[in-house]
Protein backbone atom coordinates (compact mmCIF):
# COMPACT_ATOMS: atom_id res chain seq x y z
CA UNK A 1 0.00 0.00 0.00
CA UNK A 2 2.68 2.28 0.65
CA UNK A 3 4.54 1.86 -2.71
CA UNK A 4 0.33 2.88 -4.35
CA UNK A 5 0.16 5.57 -2.11
CA UNK A 6 4.38 7.21 -3.17
CA UNK A 7 3.31 6.42 -6.99
CA UNK A 8 -0.28 8.39 -6.51
CA UNK A 9 2.10 11.25 -4.61
CA UNK A 10 4.62 11.46 -7.07
CA UNK A 11 2.51 11.22 -10.32
CA UNK A 12 0.07 14.23 -9.33
CA UNK A 13 1.85 17.71 -9.78
CA UNK A 14 -1.13 19.24 -8.31
CA UNK A 15 0.68 20.26 -5.05
CA UNK A 16 4.29 21.21 -5.78
CA UNK A 17 6.45 22.36 -2.90
CA UNK A 18 9.09 24.55 -3.77
CA UNK A 19 11.82 22.14 -3.59
CA UNK A 20 10.02 20.70 -6.68
CA UNK A 21 8.69 17.70 -4.64
CA UNK A 22 5.03 17.23 -5.12
CA UNK A 23 3.10 16.29 -2.46
CA UNK A 24 -0.58 14.86 -2.90
CA UNK A 25 -1.75 15.79 0.55
CA UNK A 26 -5.19 14.21 -0.29
CA UNK A 27 -4.09 11.09 -1.22
CA UNK A 28 -1.44 10.93 1.91
CA UNK A 29 -4.53 11.46 4.29
CA UNK A 30 -7.07 9.16 2.80
CA UNK A 31 -4.47 6.39 3.08
CA UNK A 32 -3.46 7.48 6.18
CA UNK A 33 -7.54 7.33 7.61
CA UNK A 34 -7.74 3.95 5.73
CA UNK A 35 -4.79 2.73 8.24
CA UNK A 36 -1.58 3.05 6.31
CA UNK A 37 1.31 3.64 8.90
CA UNK A 38 3.98 5.03 6.02
CA UNK A 39 1.18 8.03 4.72
CA UNK A 40 0.45 9.13 8.43
CA UNK A 41 4.23 9.39 9.66
CA UNK A 42 4.37 11.56 6.00
CA UNK A 43 1.77 13.56 7.33
CA UNK A 44 2.65 13.99 10.55
CA UNK A 45 6.66 14.63 9.25
CA UNK A 46 5.20 17.56 7.04
CA UNK A 47 3.50 19.35 9.94
CA UNK A 48 7.05 19.05 12.08
CA UNK A 49 8.78 20.61 8.81
CA UNK A 50 6.21 23.20 8.37
CA UNK A 51 5.94 24.30 11.90
CA UNK A 52 9.87 24.69 12.14
CA UNK A 53 9.92 26.98 9.26
CA UNK A 54 6.94 29.06 10.28
CA UNK A 55 8.66 29.00 14.03
CA UNK A 56 12.09 30.26 12.32
CA UNK A 57 10.72 32.65 9.53
CA UNK A 58 7.69 33.77 10.89
CA UNK A 59 8.41 33.73 14.72
CA UNK A 60 11.83 34.83 14.20
CA UNK A 61 12.85 31.81 16.88
CA UNK A 62 14.15 28.46 16.14
CA UNK A 63 14.05 27.95 19.74
CA UNK A 64 10.12 27.96 20.00
CA UNK A 65 9.83 25.28 17.37
CA UNK A 66 9.99 22.44 19.48
CA UNK A 67 6.85 23.21 21.43
CA UNK A 68 5.17 24.43 17.95
CA UNK A 69 6.57 21.22 16.23
CA UNK A 70 4.84 19.32 19.52
CA UNK A 71 1.60 21.46 19.03
CA UNK A 72 1.20 20.60 15.71
CA UNK A 73 1.60 17.72 15.89
CA UNK A 74 -1.07 16.34 18.43
CA UNK A 75 -3.64 18.40 16.53
CA UNK A 76 -3.35 16.99 13.55
CA UNK A 77 -3.10 13.46 14.75
CA UNK A 78 -6.23 14.02 16.82
CA UNK A 79 -8.15 15.59 13.40
CA UNK A 80 -6.21 13.75 10.63
CA UNK A 81 -8.47 10.32 11.06
CA UNK A 82 -11.62 12.95 11.20
CA UNK A 83 -10.89 15.60 8.52
CA UNK A 84 -14.13 15.22 5.93
CA UNK A 85 -12.48 17.04 3.02
CA UNK A 86 -8.94 15.75 1.86
CA UNK A 87 -9.02 18.83 -1.00
CA UNK A 88 -8.95 21.66 1.87
CA UNK A 89 -6.45 19.51 4.17
CA UNK A 90 -3.58 21.88 3.33
CA UNK A 91 -5.05 25.13 3.74
CA UNK A 92 -6.44 23.42 7.23
CA UNK A 93 -2.45 22.29 7.94
CA UNK A 94 -1.14 25.81 7.83
CA UNK A 95 -4.11 27.52 10.08
CA UNK A 96 -3.23 24.46 12.56
CA UNK A 97 0.61 25.21 12.52
CA UNK A 98 0.20 28.84 12.32
CA UNK A 99 -2.29 28.36 15.59
CA UNK A 100 0.35 26.23 17.07
CA UNK A 101 3.09 28.99 16.55
CA UNK A 102 0.91 31.66 17.97
CA UNK A 103 -0.33 29.87 21.12
CA UNK A 104 3.43 28.82 21.78
CA UNK A 105 4.35 32.76 21.57
CA UNK A 106 2.01 33.60 23.81
CA UNK A 107 2.64 31.73 26.62
CA UNK A 108 5.89 33.53 26.63
CA UNK A 109 4.21 36.92 27.24
CA UNK A 110 6.49 38.57 30.03
CA UNK A 111 9.42 37.23 28.78
CA UNK A 112 12.10 39.28 26.88
CA UNK A 113 11.70 39.97 23.37
CA UNK A 114 14.27 38.99 21.49
CA UNK A 115 14.44 37.78 17.74
CA UNK A 116 17.07 35.00 16.92
CA UNK A 117 19.40 35.39 14.02
CA UNK A 118 20.09 32.79 12.12
CA UNK A 119 23.85 33.62 12.40
CA UNK A 120 22.95 31.94 15.96
CA UNK A 121 20.87 28.95 14.74
CA UNK A 122 23.78 27.73 12.09
CA UNK A 123 26.50 28.61 14.71
CA UNK A 124 28.21 25.87 16.93
CA UNK A 125 29.38 26.15 20.48
CA UNK A 126 32.81 26.91 19.19
CA UNK A 127 31.79 29.49 16.88
CA UNK A 128 32.06 27.51 13.81
CA UNK A 129 29.71 27.69 11.27
CA UNK A 130 27.06 24.16 11.49
CA UNK A 131 26.38 22.26 8.79
CA UNK A 132 23.86 23.85 6.58
CA UNK A 133 20.38 21.62 6.59
CA UNK A 134 19.34 22.77 3.39
CA UNK A 135 19.54 21.44 0.00
CA UNK A 136 23.02 22.40 -0.97
CA UNK A 137 24.28 18.72 -1.96
CA UNK A 138 26.44 18.48 -4.50
CA UNK A 139 27.20 22.30 -4.72
CA UNK A 140 30.53 24.20 -4.41
CA UNK A 141 31.50 25.51 -0.86
CA UNK A 142 31.33 29.30 -2.44
CA UNK A 143 27.96 28.60 -3.06
CA UNK A 144 27.19 26.97 -0.21
CA UNK A 145 28.40 30.17 1.86
CA UNK A 146 26.39 32.41 -0.90
CA UNK A 147 23.37 30.78 -0.35
CA UNK A 148 23.80 31.23 3.40
CA UNK A 149 25.06 34.47 3.27
CA UNK A 150 21.16 35.24 1.35
CA UNK A 151 19.41 33.10 3.46
CA UNK A 152 20.37 35.44 6.64
CA UNK A 153 20.18 38.57 4.43
CA UNK A 154 16.35 37.04 3.39
CA UNK A 155 15.82 36.26 7.05
CA UNK A 156 16.86 39.41 8.59
CA UNK A 157 14.63 41.18 5.70
CA UNK A 158 11.58 38.83 6.78
CA UNK A 159 11.72 40.16 10.57
CA UNK A 160 11.30 43.50 9.16
CA UNK A 161 8.12 43.44 8.43
CA UNK A 162 5.02 43.73 9.62
CA UNK A 163 3.26 40.02 11.24
CA UNK A 164 0.57 39.12 8.96
CA UNK A 165 2.79 40.28 5.66
CA UNK A 166 5.27 38.48 6.44
CA UNK A 167 3.20 35.45 7.17
CA UNK A 168 1.91 35.97 3.95
CA UNK A 169 5.50 36.26 2.25
CA UNK A 170 5.90 32.72 4.18
CA UNK A 171 2.41 31.12 2.74
CA UNK A 172 2.99 32.37 -0.58
CA UNK A 173 6.79 32.45 -1.68
CA UNK A 174 8.30 29.84 0.74
CA UNK A 175 5.53 27.10 1.15
CA UNK A 176 4.08 27.52 -2.26
CA UNK A 177 0.36 27.65 -1.41
CA UNK A 178 -1.64 29.45 -3.89
CA UNK A 179 -3.12 32.67 -3.19
CA UNK A 180 -6.85 31.31 -2.38
CA UNK A 181 -5.05 28.98 -0.36
CA UNK A 182 -3.48 32.05 1.54
CA UNK A 183 -6.10 33.80 1.78
CA UNK A 184 -8.23 31.12 3.35
CA UNK A 185 -5.24 30.89 5.96
CA UNK A 186 -5.01 34.37 6.62
CA UNK A 187 -8.55 35.24 6.61
CA UNK A 188 -8.35 38.11 4.57
CA UNK A 189 -9.53 38.52 0.16
CA UNK A 190 -7.35 37.44 -2.58
CA UNK A 191 -7.53 41.08 -3.27
CA UNK A 192 -6.00 42.06 0.01
CA UNK A 193 -3.12 38.86 -0.49
CA UNK A 194 -2.14 40.16 -3.81
CA UNK A 195 -1.80 43.87 -2.47
CA UNK A 196 0.10 42.93 0.61
CA UNK A 197 2.21 40.72 -1.08
CA UNK A 198 3.17 43.09 -3.60
CA UNK A 199 3.96 45.47 -0.59
CA UNK A 200 5.97 43.07 0.75
CA UNK A 201 7.89 41.87 -2.14
CA UNK A 202 9.24 46.55 -2.80
CA UNK A 203 9.65 45.98 1.05
CA UNK A 204 12.02 43.18 1.21
CA UNK A 205 13.94 44.19 -1.92
CA UNK A 206 14.89 47.15 -0.75
CA UNK A 207 16.40 45.26 2.12
CA UNK A 208 18.04 42.69 0.50
CA UNK A 209 19.74 45.30 -2.01
CA UNK A 210 21.16 47.80 0.77
CA UNK A 211 24.59 47.62 0.80
CA UNK B 1 8.97 67.80 -11.14
CA UNK B 2 6.94 64.29 -12.10
CA UNK B 3 7.72 63.62 -15.84
CA UNK B 4 5.09 61.70 -17.73
CA UNK B 5 7.79 58.75 -17.63
CA UNK B 6 8.22 58.55 -14.46
CA UNK B 7 4.52 58.44 -13.91
CA UNK B 8 4.38 55.52 -16.30
CA UNK B 9 7.46 54.28 -14.45
CA UNK B 10 5.05 54.43 -11.35
CA UNK B 11 1.86 52.62 -12.92
CA UNK B 12 4.11 50.28 -14.11
CA UNK B 13 5.88 49.11 -10.64
CA UNK B 14 2.08 48.27 -9.56
CA UNK B 15 2.37 45.50 -12.16
CA UNK B 16 5.96 43.88 -11.40
CA UNK B 17 4.35 41.40 -8.81
CA UNK B 18 1.45 40.56 -11.92
CA UNK B 19 4.15 39.99 -14.02
CA UNK B 20 6.13 38.14 -11.85
CA UNK B 21 3.60 36.01 -11.12
CA UNK B 22 2.33 35.64 -14.84
CA UNK B 23 -1.00 37.17 -14.24
CA UNK B 24 -1.19 39.79 -16.48
CA UNK B 25 -3.20 40.22 -19.17
CA UNK B 26 -1.49 39.32 -22.67
CA UNK B 27 -2.43 43.17 -23.97
CA UNK B 28 -0.84 44.41 -20.56
CA UNK B 29 2.58 42.11 -20.65
CA UNK B 30 3.49 43.24 -23.90
CA UNK B 31 2.65 46.86 -22.69
CA UNK B 32 5.37 45.65 -19.97
CA UNK B 33 8.10 44.08 -21.73
CA UNK B 34 7.92 46.77 -24.18
CA UNK B 35 8.84 49.36 -21.36
CA UNK B 36 11.48 47.22 -19.87
CA UNK B 37 13.32 46.97 -22.81
CA UNK B 38 12.85 50.78 -23.03
CA UNK B 39 13.91 51.84 -19.59
CA UNK B 40 16.86 50.18 -17.43
CA UNK B 41 15.40 51.58 -14.44
CA UNK B 42 12.33 49.65 -14.78
CA UNK B 43 14.55 46.41 -16.18
CA UNK B 44 16.57 46.52 -13.11
CA UNK B 45 13.81 46.78 -10.76
CA UNK B 46 12.12 44.14 -12.40
CA UNK B 47 15.75 41.94 -12.21
CA UNK B 48 15.60 43.01 -8.46
CA UNK B 49 12.26 42.38 -7.49
CA UNK B 50 12.64 38.33 -9.69
CA UNK B 51 15.57 38.16 -7.39
CA UNK B 52 14.09 38.85 -4.04
CA UNK B 53 10.90 36.38 -4.79
CA UNK B 54 13.43 33.63 -6.40
CA UNK B 55 15.58 34.28 -2.82
CA UNK B 56 12.11 33.62 -0.84
CA UNK B 57 11.25 30.79 -2.79
CA UNK B 58 14.33 28.90 -1.88
CA UNK B 59 14.40 29.49 1.55
CA UNK B 60 11.09 26.33 1.23
CA UNK B 61 14.05 24.03 0.32
CA UNK B 62 15.33 24.13 3.82
CA UNK B 63 15.29 20.77 6.03
CA UNK B 64 14.81 20.06 9.49
CA UNK B 65 18.75 20.30 11.45
CA UNK B 66 19.73 16.89 11.97
CA UNK B 67 18.83 17.10 15.42
CA UNK B 68 15.66 18.91 15.03
CA UNK B 69 14.15 15.98 13.10
CA UNK B 70 15.36 13.05 15.24
CA UNK B 71 13.40 14.44 18.15
CA UNK B 72 10.94 15.11 15.46
CA UNK B 73 10.90 11.32 14.67
CA UNK B 74 11.14 10.23 17.81
CA UNK B 75 8.00 12.37 18.75
CA UNK B 76 6.01 10.78 16.12
CA UNK B 77 7.26 7.67 16.74
CA UNK B 78 5.94 7.89 20.34
CA UNK B 79 2.57 9.32 19.23
CA UNK B 80 1.97 6.26 16.51
CA UNK B 81 3.16 3.34 19.01
CA UNK B 82 0.24 4.89 21.44
CA UNK B 83 -1.77 3.81 18.80
CA UNK B 84 -5.27 5.44 17.45
CA UNK B 85 -6.84 4.34 20.73
CA UNK B 86 -4.83 6.91 22.83
CA UNK B 87 -6.53 9.80 20.21
CA UNK B 88 -8.65 12.03 21.72
CA UNK B 89 -11.89 12.76 20.45
CA UNK B 90 -12.55 16.24 19.36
Amino acid sequence: MTDAVTKRTESNPSVRSRDGRSTDYAALLLAAQGGNQAAMERLLMKAQEIAYRFSLLVCGHADDADDAMQEALLKRYRHAAQIKEPAAFRTWLYRTVKNACLIGRRRRVGEPARVQSLDEVLMAPDGSLQRIDVEDHGRRPDQVMENSRLRQSLHRALLTLPPESRLIVFLREVEGLSTREVASVVGISEANVKTRLHRARLSLRRHLEAP
Amino acid sequence: MKTPASDRCRALLEQLSKYIDDELTPAERRALTAHLRRCPCCQTMADSLKHTVDACRKAGTTRLPADVRVRARARIATLLAAGPASRPRT
